[in-house]
């Protein structure tokens, strides 16, 4: 009667799983007075392991858990993509609490549930799943957001985003029982076969409607964006590197699984609505990125219309706009964060995260000036780096699918955000800094800026083999539509 | 009768929506919210004993279970807000602006 489990394939979660609960086991069993950071390093070991057992795991394939769960090439990808950036986030942890003395043992715990979390969404391939997945990443976001007891504006970014986040929460779960009602089940294929044999109803329509909008908030997509820019510039640095990739990444993730597989029937119906959400999301995130103050706002804004240029794969609706969403990620991927490991660094020696204090940041750390300069020009996409690849494919993507318009919009949008990005790194390079005492930089911190330049460098420079990856992800994909 | 049952579910989401968008007061947010997740559980049940299959009933535990979660999360959050800012009254959120 029980079903067969196909262990293998869930082998990742589940030595996370493991990680996690070990990791608790020894943060009871230390001693309370111990200095060294003993959770920070079995993380990083289990990072490391984790990331060559995923290695092992390219050519799994297949359902289990009675086709709840699926192990495919999308899903190996995004999980390499998170496993990846969760290095960088614990990085920045360490480097963040050092400074602050805070205790930042459950800090690492609750950054493990996220991974957890973010891979179950990569893999799910029922509603109730996903669900859950969603559930376990956003509550420990939440925490992680107002994890600064005594900073106001992390508090307040705490409670802003739990009220809009479990309000998106409410749509899709209202949505899923809408569709459940109509399918009779929370399957993916069941639903996927539902839409293939039934055109448009009331019901399925109300049930979209509710679930893009929970999607629509989880990559900050006009008009669900309201929490972003509160929530980045409010939260400890790392949690808003990890909301600007990892959250936005597996957004993304449920837009590829949601409306190239499983509603990928109506497709025709729903692109036309998706390319005009893109192309108001990167214009409203680039025109109020030009007036902010504070960097790590500016990003946020920056990424509210990232979510708008990720969107025009989305609305185009092919393989090849699925790919471009996957590579553009990944350049997304070293560039962001290369620009909140600066940020970090930066915030740690001077103490702000106004723009006007980065004036001659080139004199004080030409390391941190050449990272936050290739970053900012890789966001604004310019050639030779990881960004402009990104743009180019997507932009060929909606053009083969007949959006001239979004394209030369996106194109505009462009031009906009150079403008933005480089009064900043006018303000590094060219202006007078206010003190001339150099940013000391640890070598972890050094090691990982090195390694997110060359990230945007070779992802730019070599594309091949990293868009035939992001393609290879698209077409072995579960339920692909065909 | 599923009809009956799915206008209540709706009036019930519909209370929550409003009670989400005009409560300044924080706690009364937070209860608004979990009247969205009860919504949508009175709504999986409906139509797991119309469509005679007992899936829906299966997700309504799972839902209780994250409502549990957040509710945790929120009551925790609402509490070292009023330490810190001595108020929960959702407008004296207004630290951080455009």
């Amino acid at each position: 009667m029980f079903p067969v489990i196909n262990w293998s394939l869930v082998s990742l979660e589940v030595l996370m799983s493991i990680i996690l609960v070990l990791l608790v086991a020894v943060d009871i069993a230390l001693p309370k007075n111990t200095d060294k950071d003993w959770i920070g390093i079995f993380s990083f070991i289990g990072l490391a392991g984790l990331i060559i057992f995923w290695l092992t795991q390219g050519s799994l394939n297949g359902v289990t858990f009675s086709g709840m769960y699926v192990m495919d090439s999308l899903a190996w990808f995004f999980k390499g993509f998170f496993l990846v950036a969760m290095v960088f986030v614990f990085a920045m942890t360490q480097e963040f609490f050092k400074s602050l003395g805070e205790r930042r043992n459950e800090f690492y715990l609750l950054l493990w549930l996220a991974l957890i979390g973010m891979c179950l969404i990569a893999s799910s391939a029922d509603f109730l799943l996903m669900f859950i997945a969603i559930e376990i990443l956003t509550i420990s976001l939440y925490v992680m957001t107002a994890y600064l007891k005594s900073d106001r504006l992390s508090i307040e970014a705490g409670m802003k985003y739990l009220i809009l986040g479990a309000l998106a929460s409410g749509f899709f779960l209202y949505g899923i029982s809408f569709l459940y009602g109509a399918a009779h089940s929370t399957h993916f294929d069941v639903i996927q076969s539902y839409c293939q044999t039934h055109g448009i109803t009331p019901i399925t329509v109300f049930a979209t409607v509710l679930i893009f909008a929970a999607v629509g908030f989880k990559i900050a997509a006009v008009p669900f964006h309201m929490w972003v820019a509160d929530v980045y510039q409010g939260a400890p640095t790392p949690v808003t590197a990890l909301l600007s990739v990892g959250s936005k990444a597996a957004g993304f993730i449920v837009l590829i699984r949601l409306f190239f597989g499983v509603f990928g029937a109506w497709h025709v119906e729903w692109s036309l609505v998706l390319a005009v959400l893109s192309a108001i999301t990167m214009t409203y995130g680039n025109l109020v990125a030009m007036c902010q103050t504070n960097i790590k706002r500016l990003l946020g804004y920056s990424s509210i219309s990232h979510a708008g240029y990720l969107l025009m794969g989305a609305a185009a609706g092919t393989a090849l706009g699925a790919a471009g969403i996957n590579f553009y990620l990944l350049g997304y991927l070293f560039t962001n964060l290369a620009a909140f490991l600066v940020i970090i660094v930066f915030s740690i020696a001077a103490k702000s995260d106004e723009i006007a204090d980065y004036a001659g940041l080139s004199q004080r750390s030409s390391l941190l000036a050449c990272a936050m300069l290739l970053a900012l020009v890789s966001l604004a996409g310019m050639p030779p780096l990881a960004g402009f690849f990104g743009k180019f494919t997507l932009l060929m993507a909606v053009i083969k699918s007949g959006y001239v318009w979004l394209a030369l919009i996106a194109g505009v949008n462009i031009v906009i955000s150079t403008y933005y990005y480089l009064v900043v790194a006018k303000r590094i390079f060219v202006e007078k800094p206010h003190s001339t005492t150099p940013v000391a930089i640890s070598a972890g911190m050094q090691l990982l800026l090195v390694l997110a330049i060359v990230g945007i460098v070779v992802v730019g420079t070599f594309q091949g083999p990293f868009l035939d990856a992001a393609m290879a992800a698209v077409n072995g994909m579960y339920l692909a539509h065909p | 009768m599923l009809g009956h049952y799915l206008i209540l579910s709706g009036i019930i989401f519909s209370l929550g929506l409003i009670g989400v968008m005009t409560s300044r007061n924080v706690l009364k947010v937070l209860l608004s919210l979990e009247l969205l997740l009860a919504a949508s559980n009175l709504s999986f049940v409906s139509f797991s004993k119309f469509n005679g299959d007992y899936a829906g009933q299966l997700i309504v535990f799972f839902v209780i279970l994250v409502a549990a979660a957040e509710v945790a999360i929120g009551l925790a959050i609402i509490v070292v807000m009023y330490r810190r800012l001595s108020t929960i009254q959702a407008d004296e959120l207004k630290e951080m602006k455009w």
